[in-house]
C-alpha cells in the first residue's frame, strides 16, 4: 500500500506537467500566444530544461516580438543542465535577439566544446547576427567555425552571406565547395546563382572554369543553360560525362529538365543534343523514343540534318517498337513539308494510309495541303483538302481560299470554323482575319490574297508590298486602313520603323474609327521606342481625346504616364 | 457645318471653345456648365492625378478653390477648356456645374464644418534628391511624377549655394541629416550602392570645405531651418524627419559614429542636445549602436531593431474645424478616415518626444506614437510623414519602386498631395 501511494506521489506531477505542455501546445496552435508563453512558463517552472517548452515558448514570443524576454528562462535552463547541446540553440538565438554578444560568443563557445565537430554553433551563431543585419559579424561568426571546423565548413551560409552581399562570384566559390563536400547542395547552388545580376556573369563562369573541376563544370552547364547559352551549356556538360552510361543519362537527363518549356531555337537545339546523347547510351524501346524525341526538337530548331540524322536512325533500327512509328512518321512528314519536297511527303502520306489512325492521317494530310499552298500549287492543296469536313479541315479550307483571292469563300469558311479549330492562338488570330476582311466589300481579291500566301511562306517583303498596295487602293473605312495597319505591324516587326511609322499613319482615319486607335497607339508606341517620345505624347493624347469609348484607351493613358516618366518603367 | 463634314477631332477643337465637353464631363445633357468640380470622394477615378489637374490649372492662372471637406475635399475650377482636356486625359473625373448649382454648394459649405479656400499661385517646389540612384523609391518624387506637378531637385550643393531661396515649397524623404549613411553603413558594408553614396557624400563635404559628412549634413540642416524660418513650406517624410532635427539638436555634439566622422559618439550626447534648434521633437535618447539602423526614440515602429520593432496597425485622421483651422484641414482632406500604417526607417513618432504645440494631425488610437504632425517656425510651417512608402508597408532595399497607376486612390499618397497644394492656398486665409 506505501508503494502505491508513492507511485501515485510520483506519477501525478508527472502527468500534470504532461498535460501543461499539451494544454500550453494547445494555446499556441490557436494563436494565442501571450497565453502560451505563460503556460510554457508553468511547465519550465517545474522542469526549468525541459526542451520542448523552452522551444514553445521560443515560438510563442516571436510573434509577440519580445523573444529578448526569453534571457532568464534560458539561464535558468542552462544553469539546470549546462551539458544539454539542445538547449544551445535556443540560447544562442535569444542571446541574439536581446543583443547580448558576449553572452552569444559564450554560449557559442561552450556548445562548440560540447559538439567540437558540428557546425551548427557557428550557424546558428551567425543566423543569429543575421536576423539583427549584422553582416559583418555574420560572416566573422561563419569564418570562426570554418577556423574550427576545416576550410570547406560552412560554405552555404557564406555563399548565402556574399549573395546578400551581392557578390555573387564569391557566392560561386562558397558553392562551389559547398557542392564538392555534399552534392546535394547543386540544386540550392544553381537556385541561388541563376540570379546573378547581367553585370556579375561573366565573373562567376570565370570562377567555374578557373576551378575546372566536374562539379564545377557542371554547374557552369546549368548556369549557361539559364543564361540564354544552352548550347553552350551542353557542350560544357559533354565535357565532364561521366563513362558509366546511368550516371552519364541520369545528368543529362536533369540538364534537360531545364530546359523543357523553352520553345526559343537555341534550348530545343540544347535539348536535341541532350536527349541525342541519352539514346546513345540507351537501347531497346526507350532509345526510339529518346530518338524520335530528339528528332523533334531538332526540328523545332530548324536544324533539319540533324533530324533527319535521328529519323535515319531509327528507321534502320529493327527493334523500334510499332507504336513508334506513327510518330516517326509525322515528324518525318514535317520535315519533308518543311524541306519543300512535297511530291516525297504526298509519296509518304499514301504510303502511311491503312497504317495511321484516321485522325492522325488527317492531320498530316492537313499539313501537306498547306505545305502544297507554301509552294503555290493551290490547286494541290485544294485537291487534298477538300474531302476533310472537320472544323480544322474548313479552316484549312478557309485559307485556300484567301491565298486564291477569294474573299468572300474565305469568310464563310472561316467563319463556319468558329472558335473550334485548331488551337487558341490559331483561333484568336482566324478571329482577327475576319475582322480584316469584314469590312471588304468585293468578293474577289487576288492581290490580297496573294499577299496572305507570301505571309504563309515568310516572305514578308512582299506580302508587305501586297498588303500596301491592297490597302492603298481601298477606301479606308473598306477594309484599306486595316490593311495598312497590318502592313506597317510586319514592318515594325521586322525592325523597318520609318516604313511603319508611314503605314500606321496612313491606316490613322476618322472614317475608320475602329482601325484608327489601333493604329495611333502603334504610332506611339513606335515613336516613344524610337527614343521621340516627344512625338509620341500628342499622338497618345490623339487617341485618348479622339476616341475616349475606345477599349485602348486605358492602354494609351499608361503609355502616356509612361512617356511622361510618371510611372516607373 | 454638319458633324459628318469634320473630323471628330476638328469638332472636339471646336466644341472645346465652348462650356462643355459631354463626353469629358460626367454631366447629363445640354446643361450649360460654368464650373468644373473635381470630386474626390469615392466618385474620384483618379484621386491623385486630381491634384495635378489642379496644381496645372493654377499655374496656368486659373483661380482655384479648395473645398475643404465637401466630398472628399474636392476642387473647384471654372469651367475652362483646358482643364477639361487635361482631365479626358488623365481620366480624371469632372462633373460641370452651373452657376446655381455652385451656388448650392456653396450654400452647404456655408452651414457646415466646410471652407472653400482659394488656390491662387501654384508654389515652386523643390526635392531635396541626392545625385546619385539610392535603392529605395522616393514617396514624394513618385507622387509628383505620377501627378503631374513639376519640381526641382536639389542636393547639398544648391542648398549650401542658397538655393533654397527660391522656391515655396521643400520636400525631403529618406535622408540621414546625422550623416551615418542610414546607419547600414557597416551591415550594407560592400554593396556596390552605399560605396558610391559615401564617396558621393564625401566629395561633396571636400569640395564645400567640411571636415567630415555629418558636419556637412548638419549645416544643410540649419539652412533647411533658415528656409522654414524664412517662410518655406517643409514637408518630410521617412527619417528626414527625425534626422533633421538630430542634427539641428546636435549642432555643437558629435552624434555620428566613428565609421562616419573618425571619432565616437560624444559621451553623454543625448543630454547635451539643444532642443531648442529643433522643430519638432525634443528629449530623445540616441540609439547608439552603429550597427542597428534607429536613430533615437523618436520613432515608435524602431522597424530595424529586432527586440523593440512594433507592429504595424491603422492610423486614423484627425478632424478640424475648416473654418477655424482650415491649415490642419488641407492637410488631412481625404475620402478614407482610416489609413494602413505602413514602415520606415522612422516610422511615426512617439508622443513623448514631440514639443508642446505640435498639432498630430493622424495617430494611431491607444498608441504611443503619432504619424503625421504639423507645426510653425518663424514665417513658416513644417509637416512630417511617417513611414517610406505609404503603398509598399515595408518596403526592403532594392524593391522595385510602387507603380502608382496600381494605387490612383491611395489614401496615404492623398496626404502627400495635400501638402504641396497646400502652399498655393491664399495667405490671407491661413488663420492657424
Amino acid at each position: 500500500m506505501r508503494l502505491v501511494l508513492a507511485l501515485l506521489l510520483v506519477a501525478t506531477p508527472l502527468a500534470a506537467q504532461v498535460d501543461s505542455l499539451n494544454r500550453a501546445f494547445d494555446l499556441e496552435r490557436r494563436g494565442n500566444y501571450a497565453a502560451a508563453v505563460t503556460a510554457y512558463r508553468a511547465v519550465l517552472k517545474g522542469r526549468p530544461s525541459e526542451v520542448s517548452a523552452l522551444l514553445g515558448l521560443e515560438r510563442s514570443l516571436a510573434p509577440l516580438s519580445r523573444t529578448a524576454e526569453m534571457v532568464p528562462d534560458i539561464g535558468v535552463a542552462l544553469a539546470a543542465n549546462p551539458t544539454a547541446t539542445a538547449l544551445y540553440g535556443v540560447a544562442v538565438r535569444t542571446y541574439g535577439a536581446a543583443n547580448m554578444p558576449d553572452s552569444l560568443r559564450r554560449a557559442v563557445e561552450r556548445w562548440a566544446q560540447l559538439a567540437p565537430k558540428d557546425e551548427t554553433p557557428y550557424r546558428e551563431w551567425g543566423n543569429a547576427l543575421l536576423a539583427r543585419r549584422d553582416r559583418a559579424g555574420a560572416r566573422a561568426a561563419y569564418l570562426a567555425g570554418r577556423q574550427q571546423l576545416g576550410p570547406t565548413a560552412l560554405a552555404p551560409e557564406l555563399a548565402q552571406l556574399a549573395v546578400l552581399e551581392v557578390d555573387y562570384p564569391g557566392a560561386a566559390r562558397e558553392w562551389l565547395l559547398a557542392v564538392k563536400k555534399l552534392p546535394g547542395y547543386r540544386s540550392g547552388a544553381v537556385v541561388t546563382l541563376r540570379q546573378t545580376p547581367d553585370a556579375q556573369r561573366a565573373a562567376v563562369l570565370k570562377v567555374l572554369d578557373a576551378d575546372g573541376s566536374p562539379d564545377a563544370l557542371r554547374l557552369d552547364a546549368e548556369l549557361r543553360a539559364r543564361w540564354g547559352d544552352p548550347v553552350g551549356g551542353f557542350e560544357r556538360l559533354s565535357q565532364v560525362l561521366p563513362a558509366d552510361p546511368v550516371e552519364a543519362r541520369d545528368l543529362l537527363r536533369q540538364f534537360a529538365e531545364g530546359l523543357r518549356g523553352n520553345t526559343a531555337p537555341a534550348y530545343r537545339q540544347a535539348m536535341g543534343r541532350a536527349l541525342e546523347a541519352m539514346a546513345q547510351r540507351t537501347n531497346g524501346a526507350q532509345k526510339s523514343r529518346l530518338q524520335l524525341d530528339a528528332a523533334q526538337a531538332y526540328l523545332d530548331a530548324g536544324d533539319r540534318a540533324a533530324a533527319r540524322r535521328m529519323l535515319a536512325s531509327l528507321a534502320s533500327d529493327g527493334e523500334s517498337p510499332a507504336a513508334l512509328s506513327a510518330s516517326a512518321s509525322g515528324t518525318l512528314l514535317r520535315l519533308l513539308v518543311e524541306e519543300g519536297k512535297m511530291e516525297e511527303a504526298e509519296k509518304s502520306l499514301s504510303q502511311y494510309r491503312g497504317v495511321l489512325s484516321t485522325q492522325e492521317m488527317a492531320t498530316l494530310t492537313r499539313r501537306v495541303a498547306l505545305g502544297w499552298a507554301r509552294a503555290g500549287k493551290l490547286d494541290r492543296a485544294e485537291a487534298l483538302a477538300t474531302a476533310d469536313s472537320s472544323v480544322d479541315g474548313l479552316a484549312l479550307r478557309g485559307q485556300l481560299k484567301l491565298f486564291q483571292g477569294d474573299i468572300a469563300g474565305a469568310v464563310e469558311l472561316l467563319r463556319a470554323a468558329g472558335p473550334y479549330a485548331g488551337t487558341r492562338e490559331q483561333a484568336t488570330a482566324r478571329t482577327s482575319l475576319l475582322a480584316l476582311l469584314q469590312p471588304i466589300e468585293e468578293d474577289s481579291l487576288p492581290e490580297l490574297g496573294a499577299a496572305f500566301l507570301f505571309l504563309e511562306r515568310g516572305d514578308t517583303t512582299a506580302a508587305v508590298a501586297g498588303f500596301t498596295s491592297a490597302g492603298g487602293k481601298r477606301p479606308r473605312n473598306k477594309g484599306g486602313a486595316e490593311l495598312l495597319l497590318l502592313a506597317g505591324r510586319l514592318e515594325m516587326a521586322r525592325g523597318q520603323a520609318p516604313v511603319a511609322e508611314k503605314l500606321f499613319r496612313a491606316a490613322v482615319d476618322t472614317t475608320a474609327p475602329a482601325t484608327a486607335p489601333a493604329a495611333l497607339l502603334e504610332l506611339g508606341h513606335l515613336l516613344a521606342s524610337s527614343g521621340r517620345g516627344g512625338e509620341a505624347v500628342p499622338v497618345f493624347e490623339q487617341l485618348i481625346l479622339d476616341y475616349p469609348r475606345s477599349a485602348l484607351v486605358p492602354q494609351a493613358r499608361r503609355a502616356l504616364d509612361e512617356v511622361k516618366g510618371a510611372v516607373p518603367q | 457645318m454638319c458633324l459628318g463634314c469634320v473630323s471628330r477631332r476638328d469638332f472636339l477643337r471646336v466644341a472645346a471653345a465652348v462650356p462643355v465637353i459631354p463626353a469629358m464631363l460626367h454631366v447629363p445633357g445640354p446643361v450649360r456648365a460654368d464650373w468644373l468640380l473635381i470630386p474626390m470622394d469615392d466618385a474620384q477615378a483618379e484621386h491623385l492625378k486630381a491634384y495635378g489637374l489642379t496644381f496645372r490649372a493654377i499655374q496656368r492662372g486659373v483661380k482655384a478653390e479648395w473645398l475643404l471637406n465637401y466630398r472628399g475635399g474636392s476642387f473647384l475650377l471654372p469651367n475652362d477648356p483646358a482643364a477639361a482636356r487635361d482631365a479626358a486625359l488623365n481620366g480624371i473625373t469632372v462633373e460641370g456645374l452651373s452657376d446655381s448649382a455652385v451656388m448650392q454648394v456653396r450654400g452647404e459649405i456655408a452651414t457646415s464644418n466646410m471652407d472653400a479656400v482659394p488656390l491662387e499661385k501654384a508654389p515652386k517646389v523643390a526635392v531635396y534628391v541626392p545625385p546619385f540612384a539610392a535603392p529605395w523609391d522616393d514617396a514624394v518624387a513618385m507622387a509628383l511624377n505620377y501627378a503631374g506637378i513639376e519640381y526641382d531637385k536639389l542636393w547639398d550643393t544648391e542648398v549650401m549655394d542658397q538655393g533654397l531661396k527660391t522656391y515655396d515649397w521643400l520636400h525631403l524623404h529618406h535622408e540621414d541629416f546625422t550623416g551615418q549613411y542610414s546607419k547600414f553603413y557597416l551591415n550594407y558594408a560592400g554593396a556596390p550602392w552605399l560605396a558610391e553614396m559615401v564617396s558621393r557624400n564625401r566629395d561633396v563635404a571636400r569640395q564645400l570645405g567640411y571636415a567630415n559628412v555629418p558636419a556637412l549634413k548638419k549645416a544643410v540642416a540649419q539652412q533647411i531651418s533658415a528656409f522654414v524660418e524664412r517662410g518655406g513650406f517643409l514637408f518630410a517624410m521617412c527619417t528626414a524627419t527625425e534626422t533633421l532635427d538630430l542634427a539641428l539638436a546636435a549642432a555643437n555634439v558629435d552624434i555620428a559614429a566613428s565609421y562616419a566622422d573618425g571619432t565616437p559618439v560624444e559621451t553623454g550626447a543625448s543630454s547635451k542636445l539643444d532642443w531648442s534648434k529643433s522643430l519638432a521633437f525634443q528629449d530623445a535618447t540616441l540609439e547608439l549602436s552603429p550597427t542597428t539602423p534607429v536613430y533615437s526614440d523618436i520613432d515608435g515602429h524602431q522597424v530595424n531593431s529586432a527586440d523593440r520593432r512594433q507592429q504595424l496597425g491603422t492610423f486614423t485622421i484627425f478632424g478640424f474645424s475648416a473654418k477655424i483651422d482650415p491649415v490642419p484641414t488641407m492637410l488631412v482632406q481625404n475620402h478614407r478616415d482610416v489609413i494602413p500604417d505602413f514602415y520606415g526607417l522612422t516610422t511615426s513618432f512617439t508622443r513623448k518626444t514631440l514639443k508642446p504645440g505640435v498639432t498630430v494631425l493622424a495617430d494611431e488610437p491607444g498608441a504611443p506614437w503619432v504619424k503625421y504632425i504639423h507645426g510653425e517656425k518663424g514665417q513658416g510651417t513644417w509637416t512630417f510623414y511617417g513611414g517610406h512608402d505609404p503603398e509598399d508597408p515595408q518596403h526592403q532595399i532594392g524593391d522595385a519602386p510602387t507603380d502608382l497607376t496600381l494605387h490612383p486612390h491611395s489614401p496615404g499618397y492623398r496626404l502627400i498631395l495635400n501638402n504641396v497644394l497646400f502652399p498655393a492656398a491664399k495667405k490671407k486665409e491661413l488663420k492657424t
